[in-house]
């Protein structure tokens, strides 16, 4: 790391400074580590001793990504206990959830970006329009959980400037505001980390975060977004039906298409004809009929309006 | 009710029983035959095409394979035993508009009919050559053939196969070829895909089809029953995206497939016919 550029806290500033306890969470691409870089300056900033370690998971796939920095006279592990992180930001609000249990109770700061990044794997059943399994738990539910709550949508305030990727400064703008070092240092590392032609816009979305944050000080019902409610997360809502006939007269009962259908929704019944056993499952995908050697399946999708709410 | 069937790429208004003739069916072959998948792929590459059934002309030869072409409601011609290639090529010649379609099987392209594919893939006649291997004379009963992996067993070899086998396409390619591919039956929509690049292609066209002799060939190997022998194929290939990344891919996938060899050549119609003007003209007719 660099040296400080500024100088240093007085000998007393440092003595009483107590140990910080950052952890940032989120999934790849999403800046996490830029928090941590510039936490780790700012600590150093401050004349403290900075102790930072991270996790990539399968970062490109949308795997998890975290970060641990500790700052203070004197830091000797790395890594966070759990019930032991003065802050939690997430960048991701289901993994924010998943590691609330490291903030420490009563006083740990959680702040998160509401936006939703649903993993691939979160979608358990290949039917178009099927339900995902991604946390419920609305924002509302969490801050009146936690001791010291910020949910916000960061990434439409970095979007209103341009770019959503500084969705990231703008949560560092709000924890800005529950740690009390010079807004000088914050903007000071923010600017040498970020590139050059990204430094105004990071700049508006610090100053963004820390807005919201102090209105959201000043009156608890702005902490979190309202309309964000408990509700099922649905995949691309199915706007076809579909309609699988099979030709009993054809079928040969050779058992490719109960096999090979991805979701086994079709058997072979006690005459060893196929029949769709399980038509709920049956996403159209049509496999069973470019398969069947014998032409006795048919799978027409048929267009509807999508279900009204 | 105000119902539309989705018309896009991926899920094509393709009804088979268009391109069937309704009275020969339930076909004829054994339960799980991939011939009958390898027919489902041809037909739909037909109806991307948008090609009349009128203007479509299918030869075939004997064996399962050469009997897929009679249930196809379109021009149809069952020929003699390795010989399709040698109809078709008269055929095309006399009627360049019709898209000539030729299939045959590994014994029929290979054994008896070697000849007439090695002279028609050097001619570079505009007709579309579909080979199904399923490694064995099926029709006949499972005797050995020129694809036949080695020490598989056939009625003919009741010790296992030791003889080295034919690579259709390197053969085909060698001897002129101007499109060569290979596709599973198993991928049923890249095989349509395949198929359909095969037809578009001005010059002769070679496609092999790996597809399973279930009832024959598997049992008398203990390949499994028909979802495992289709479902084996894919362990075996190794698609022609994959290139030359590396030559021991994570599986020992000894199947390349995909489009194989192909080239711009003066196709044999064209040629034959520019010829035959230029001689008429010196004679005054
Ligand atoms: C001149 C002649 N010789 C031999 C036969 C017997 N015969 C019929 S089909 C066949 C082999 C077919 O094998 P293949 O081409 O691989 O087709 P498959 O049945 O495997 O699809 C043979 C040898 C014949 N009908 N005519
Ligand atoms: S279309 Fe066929 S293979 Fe696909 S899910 Fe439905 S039954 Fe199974
Ligand atoms: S694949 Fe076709 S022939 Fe085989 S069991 Fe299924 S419907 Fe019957
Ligand atoms: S004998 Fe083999 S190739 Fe012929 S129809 Fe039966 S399974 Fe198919
Ligand atoms: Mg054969």
């Amino acid at each position: 790391m660099n040296a400080p550029a500024t100088m240093p806290a007085t000998t007393a500033q440092i003595q009483a400074a107590p140990t910080r306890n950052i952890m940032i969470v989120g999934v790849g691409g999403q800046g996490v580590i830029m928090i941590s870089k510039v936490m780790a300056l700012l600590g150093q900033k401050q004349g403290l001793q900075v102790k930072q370690s991270e996790v990539h998971g399968m970062a490109k796939r949308g795997g998890i990504v975290f970060s641990h920095v500790r700052f203070g006279k004197e830091v000797w592990s790395p890594t966070i206990a759990k019930g032991d992180a003065d802050a939690l930001i997430a960048l991701e609000w289901a993994e924010g959830l998943r590691w609330l249990d490291h903030l420490k109770p009563g006083s740990g700061a959680f702040i998160a970006d509401t936006r939703r990044i649903v993993p691939p794997f979160a979608c358990r059943n290949r039917k178009t329009g099927a339900t995902m399994n991604y946390a419920s738990e609305t924002p509302a539910e969490i801050v009146s959980r936690v001791a010291d709550g910020y949910a916000l949508d960061a990434t439409s305030i970095a979007e209103s400037f341009g770019d959503s990727r500084a969705a990231n400064t703008v949560l560092l703008g709000v924890l800005s505001t529950t740690l009390d070092y010079p807004i000088e240092d914050w903007l000071g590392v923010i600017e040498q980390l970020v590139p050059k032609k990204a430094r105004e816009i990071n700049v508006k979305a610090f100053e963004a975060g820390r807005a919201w944050a102090e209105a959201a000080q000043a009156d608890p019902s702005l902490r979190f977004d309202h309309a964000i409610a408990r509700e099922k997360t649905y995949a691309k809502p199915q706007d076809f039906e579909v309609r699988l006939e099979i030709n009993a007269a054809w079928c040969k009962s050779c058992d490719i298409c109960v096999k090979l259908c991805p979701e086994r929704c079709l058997a072979l019944n006690e005459e060893q004809i196929a029949y769709l056993k399980a038509p709920e499952a049956c996403t159209g995908c049509h496999i069973c009929e470019w398969l069947c050697p014998d032409f006795a399946i048919s799978v027409n999708t048929v267009s509807r309006e999508p279900a009204s709410a | 009710m105000n119902e539309i069937v989705r018309k896009d790429a991926v899920r094509p208004a393709f009804d088979i029983k268009d391109y069937l003739r309704l009275d020969l069916m339930p076909h004829f072959m054994c339960p799980g035959c991939g011939h009958g998948i390898a027919l489902r792929a041809l037909l739909w590459a037909t109806h991307e095409l948008g090609i009349e059934k009128n203007q479509l002309a299918v030869v075939s030869g004997i064996g399962c394979s050469g009997r897929v072409g009679a249930y196809i409601d379109a021009n149809t011609y069952h020929t003699t035993h390795g010989r399709p290639l040698a109809f078709a090529t008269g055929l095309k010649l006399a009627r360049p508009d019709l898209k000539v379609i030729v299939i045959t099987g590994d014994g029929d392209c290979l054994a008896i009919g070697g000849n007439h594919l090695i002279h028609a893939c050097r001619r570079n006649l505009d007709i579309t050559c579909l080979m199904l291997n399923n490694e064995v004379y099926g029709m006949t009963g499972g005797q050995v053939s020129p694809t036949t992996s080695v020490n598989r067993l056939t009625t003919t070899t009741p010790a296992g196969n030791c003889e080295p086998t034919f690579d259709a396409c390197k053969l085909a390619e060698a001897a002129g070829a101007s499109f060569v591919g290979r596709e599973v039956t198993r991928q049923a929509p890249a095989l349509k895909n395949l198929i359909r690049a095969a037809m578009e292609h001005d010059g002769f066209s070679f496609v092999e089809v790996m597809s399973d002799c279930t009832e024959i060939y598997g049992r008398k190997n203990d390949l499994g029953e028909s979802p495992e022998m289709i479902l084996s194929q894919k362990a075996d290939m190794r698609p022609e995206a994959f290139g030359n990344v590396a030559d021991q891919p994570f599986r020992p996938n000894r199947l390349v497939t995909g489009v194989l060899a192909k080239q711009e050549r003066p196709e044999y119609g064209r040629t034959y016919r520019a010829r035959a003007a230029l001689e008429r003209a010196k004679k005054g007719r």
